[in-house]
């Protein structure tokens, strides 16, 4: 066996590529750039939104409807690679109920349903009559507590009740990494895991608390371990949460940090900045991709491939100027297209149907044509890449990469067996 | 400067920039930003800042970039990053270019000066007073690692060698067509005294006669660090691929101009690379070229294209024949042409990809050729970048910035590593060597040592 190449560095890519790592079959990942997870909140979504929300996650992954990518994925691999995931991580990486949404507050201050979390995050579950304070650093964009705290405190929690909360803002004390007058969660976060400086913080936060239950932070709290979060819980004697921000999100970058360095220990060999431009194809199966490389191209040969490339906003799916929408490598059949106007609407907070454009795929998570033929005996397809699911409206994204890689990787091995 | 070299390979790098949907993914990975606050960062100085200039960079901060490349590995959408800030770069300093600048990224003038002396040359880098006074003239950091010379060239020992061997070393025929300073300054063993070889051959310092030819030919480009600081890698590199069966062919080159490239003297950068080009293909059409000295290979398959705009068919030529040397050798196993017979090596040896290999988009070949070697267990740094990113760590205000993006690197290879650590390139070797304290070495070592031909 030549082995696999799977494509693709987000979720999808990364969780199908240690799952075969881990059954010793040689794998290799190519991708253009480092994927999306930078960009996410860093928690498990599995089924939050339908639209009102979702309290368990698996049971509606089970009834999903015809056209959904959950009904070809199957509720035992959402399972099977949420478990891959919390194994791949370790212990104390993602805490949360894998059967049941807990909701959480958003930077904004609304609540949204997820299945699994960081225990930095854990704090944020809302009751009734709870007293948070919120605090926001000055030199932190994006988190804006009396936004946050005017949300929240109107919004009715689903077993009735509301949250009170207050809002605070805190002159971070001065460091040398810290730079000019704003600075990028990133670097603050970097200061959060130098020597002492949780304990510096927690001093000045401590008279703005007294009297609240928690404390809820924007997600800044180190770039790689949860220390400062600790100290920070210590120092203060009471629950600390992070509320994810805009990106980059730390809780999503730390995620991410910990799979890529997770597949490079498990042999996993990466080839990034290696965009994949074209493939050669033979009695139905894919033969080798070609990726762009400094010099020359490169091929990629192997008996499987798992195309994880993710969708529009990686650029995988395209519309050109005449509103034709392509899957740009294999020119894969699309699903879900409509006139321009039915896929697009004026209207902002409408469910835009054009993210619902994507790939169909068989059991066996292989693209198939509109007469439910597989397109390769040997392509698999996993990720955002799939149609079907406007996955941010849903709140799914987690659930469907993980799940179809999964999915995809027991493919492989029953067609190797 | 030349406005129309730097505009093409300009045009080329803006044409990415609208794809930047400010992500900040390129941020998380910046080492440079990491610990220093006052540098906006790649998506700033990149893409956004590239829509306000119009000639020089308004935003100073831009120098902070140390070029290592891993703002562009990152990204998602395909943006240049780093190029553009090169291309920035060069800009601001043209006109106002450090005497140090120019003096560091003339490579071939440094290993030519220091080789015939080395002794004397390592010493008087080692002694303190000399080091204060060339900071306190030039602005190279006192406690930059400076390349040690080796006592002979790559050039002499090959052409040497090639002499002993019964090879027939060609004429020094036409010296006329290198660069003022890449005229030898001695003869050389071996072209001068050497007997006539085939008319019209290229101009070779060597050729050997190898046991077994029966891969046919194959071109070493050894790059200046390779001829005259790190000659061990270059011959190790040799002996391998003799003794895979190949005909290594040697022809007189200078340097590929990387330095220079880096420190935006795109002029004299142009200049050697295409007398490089010129030098390899000189060899013969459609051979493989392959090199040790990763950095260079680099500077020959893209950055002389995408940073300064070079676009000749001959460069594009070289650029699709050249290779790694641990990229040749994963090539030939990926095509099952590279027998397993290696001997086992009992250590764990830490291993640093540096950025100008990673910038190449073909993976880490070292770490495929590497797991063939029974009993070798080699860790993979993870970091991006080691701080000197080519001359960046070695001038006196990047110093500090270089040591604290380097601290975790050197921690790392401490903590795995037994005497010995792996980096494919020369000058992340001297920074590596000098942080950690440890030997650090190419990992052609541990093949050539698993093929039975040396100690590592
Ligand atoms: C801004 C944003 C917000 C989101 N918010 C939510 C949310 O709130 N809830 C939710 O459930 N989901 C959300 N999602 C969706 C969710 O993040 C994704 O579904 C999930 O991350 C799965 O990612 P993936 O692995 O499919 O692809 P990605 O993470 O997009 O990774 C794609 C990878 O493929 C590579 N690639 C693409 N084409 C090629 C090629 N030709 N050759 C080589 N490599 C290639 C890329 O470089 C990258 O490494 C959001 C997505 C985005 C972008
Ligand atoms: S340059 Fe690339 S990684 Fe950086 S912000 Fe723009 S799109 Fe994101
Ligand atoms: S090239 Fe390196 S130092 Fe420069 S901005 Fe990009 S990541 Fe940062
Ligand atoms: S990269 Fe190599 S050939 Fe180029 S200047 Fe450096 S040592 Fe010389």
């Amino acid at each position: 066996m030549t082995g696999v190449v799977v494509i693709g560095a987000g979720l999808s890519g990364l969780a199908a590529a240690c799952a075969l790592a881990k059954r010793g079959v040689p794998v290799r990942l190519v991708a253009e750039g480092l994927g999306g997870m930078a960009l996410s909140q860093g928690t498990v979504d599995l089924w939050g939104h339908d639209p009102a929300p979702v309290a368990r996650p698996l049971e509606r992954i089970a009834a999903a409807p015809q056209g959904h990518p959950y009904r070809a994925i199957g509720a035992h691999n959402v399972r099977s690679g949420v478990e891959l995931l919390l194994d791949l991580l370790g212990e104390g990486f993602l805490e949360g109920d894998i059967e049941t949404n807990t909701l959480l507050p958003t930077a904004l201050g609304a609540l949204r349903p997820t299945a699994l979390y960081p225990p930095s995050m854990a704090a944020g579950a809302p009751s009734d009559g709870a007293r948070w304070a919120l605090v926001g650093f000055d030199r932190v964009r994006d988190f804006y507590p009396r936004l946050a705290a005017g949300n929240l405190n109107r919004t009715q929690l689903p077993g009735g009740g509301f949250v009170h909360a207050s809002a605070h803002m805190l002159d971070l004390p001065d460091h040398p990494l810290l730079g000019g007058a704003d600075a990028s969660a990133m670097t603050v976060a970097r200061v959060f895991d130098q020597p002492g400086y949780a304990q510096m913080v927690a001093r000045a936060i401590a008279p703005l608390v007294k009297g609240h239950d928690a404390v809820g932070l924007p997600a800044v709290l180190g770039a790689t371990g949860r220390d400062a979060w600790a100290t920070l819980t210590r120092e203060l004697g009471k629950p600390v949460f992070e509320v994810s921000l805009p990106p980059p999100s730390l809780p999503g970058h730390r995620l991410g940090q910990a799979l890529t360095s997770r597949a490079r220990e498990l042999g996993v060999r990466v080839a990034l900045g290696a965009r994949v431009t074209r493939f050669t194809a033979e009695a139905g199966r894919v033969i080798a991709v070609h990726a762009a490389a400094a010099g020359a191209p490169r091929p990629y040969r192997a008996d499987e491939f798992v195309y994880c490339p993710g969708g529009f906003e990686s650029g995988a799916l395209t519309m050109d100027s005449r509103h034709g929408i392509v899957e740009r490598l294999f020119g894969l059949p699309l699903t879900g297209l409509a006139p321009v106007d039915e896929l697009i609407t004026a209207d902002y907070g409408a469910r835009q149907k054009v993210f619902e454009v994507g790939v169909r795929v068989d059991d066996e998570m292989r693209p198939v044509d509109p007469a439910g033929e597989p397109v390769y005996a040997n392509l698999r397809v996993a990720g955002s890449l799939l149609g079907g699911a406007i996955r941010w409206a849903e709140k799914s994204g987690e659930g469907l990469a993980l799940g179809s890689a999964w999915a995809a990787v027991e493919a492989i091995g029953r067609s190797a067996a | 400067m030349s406005a129309a070299s730097l505009q093409a390979g300009h045009a080329l790098a803006r044409a990415s920039l609208d794809a930047c949907v400010k992500c900040n993914i390129c941020e998380t990975q910046c080492p440079v930003m990491a610990v220093q606050p006052n540098f906006a960062g790649p998506k700033f100085v990149g893409p956004q800042a590239e829509r306000f200039r119009q000639g020089e960079s308004v935003d100073r901060t831009l120098d902070y970039c140390s070029s290592c490349g891993s703002c562009t590995l990152a990204c998602p959408q395909g943006v240049k990053v780093a190029e553009l800030n090169s291309q920035a770069r060069a800009v601001m300093k043209a006109g106002h270019m450090p005497l140090r600048d120019r003096l560091i990224s003339q490579t071939v003038l440094m290993g030519k000066v220091m080789s015939p002396i080395a002794p004397l040359a390592n010493g008087a880098l080692r002694v303190k007073a000399l080091r204060v006074l060339i900071e306190a003239f030039f602005g190279v950091a006192r406690d930059a690692p400076m390349p040690v010379a080796a006592g002979g060239s790559f050039e002499r020992w090959f052409a040497r060698r090639a002499k002993r061997r019964g090879g027939s070393p060609p004429p020094d025929a036409d010296r006329s067509r290198l660069g003022p300073d890449e005229r030898p300054d001695k003869p050389r063993d071996g072209c001068d005294a050497g007997e006539v070889g085939a008319a019209g051959e290229a101009d070779c310092i060597g050729r050997l006669t190898p046991n077994a030819r029966s891969r046919g030919k194959i071109v070493f480009f050894h790059g200046c660090a390779g001829n005259y600081f790190e000659v061990e890698t270059s011959k190790r590199a040799v002996e391998v691929l003799e003794h895979l069966g190949y005909e290594v062919l040697v022809p007189r080159q200078g340097c590929c101009g990387l330095a220079r490239q880096s420190n935006g003297i795109f002029d004299g950068a142009t200049k050697n690379v295409l007398e490089l080009c010129a030098a390899l293909r000189s060899a013969g059409a459609d051979l493989p070229i392959v090199s040790a000295s990763g950095s260079c290979t680099g500077m020959l398959k893209h950055e002389a294209h995408e940073i300064m705009g070079v676009d000749t068919p001959e460069l594009a030529d070289v650029s699709a024949r050249v290779k790694d040397v641990m990229e040749f050798l994963a090539d030939l196993d990926a095509a099952g042409e590279l027998p397993h017979k290696f001997q086992p090596i009992e250590a764990t040896v830490p291993y640093h990809a540096p950025c100008q290999l990673k910038s190449q988009g073909m993976g880490l070949p070292a770490l495929d050729v590497l797991a063939l070697i029974p009993g070798l267990k080699v860790v993979e740094s993870g970091r991006a970048c080691c701080g000197i990113a080519g001359t960046y760590g070695l001038k006196k205000e990047k110093r500090a910035i270089a040591q604290a993006v380097g601290a975790p690197l050197f921690e790392m290879f401490r903590e795995t590593g037994g005497d010995l650590g792996i980096c494919d390139t020369e000058t992340c070797r001297w920074q590596l060597r000098q942080g950690s304290g440890m030997r650090v070495e190419h990992p052609i070592f541990l093949v050539h040592q698993a093929l039975g031909l040396g100690d590592a």
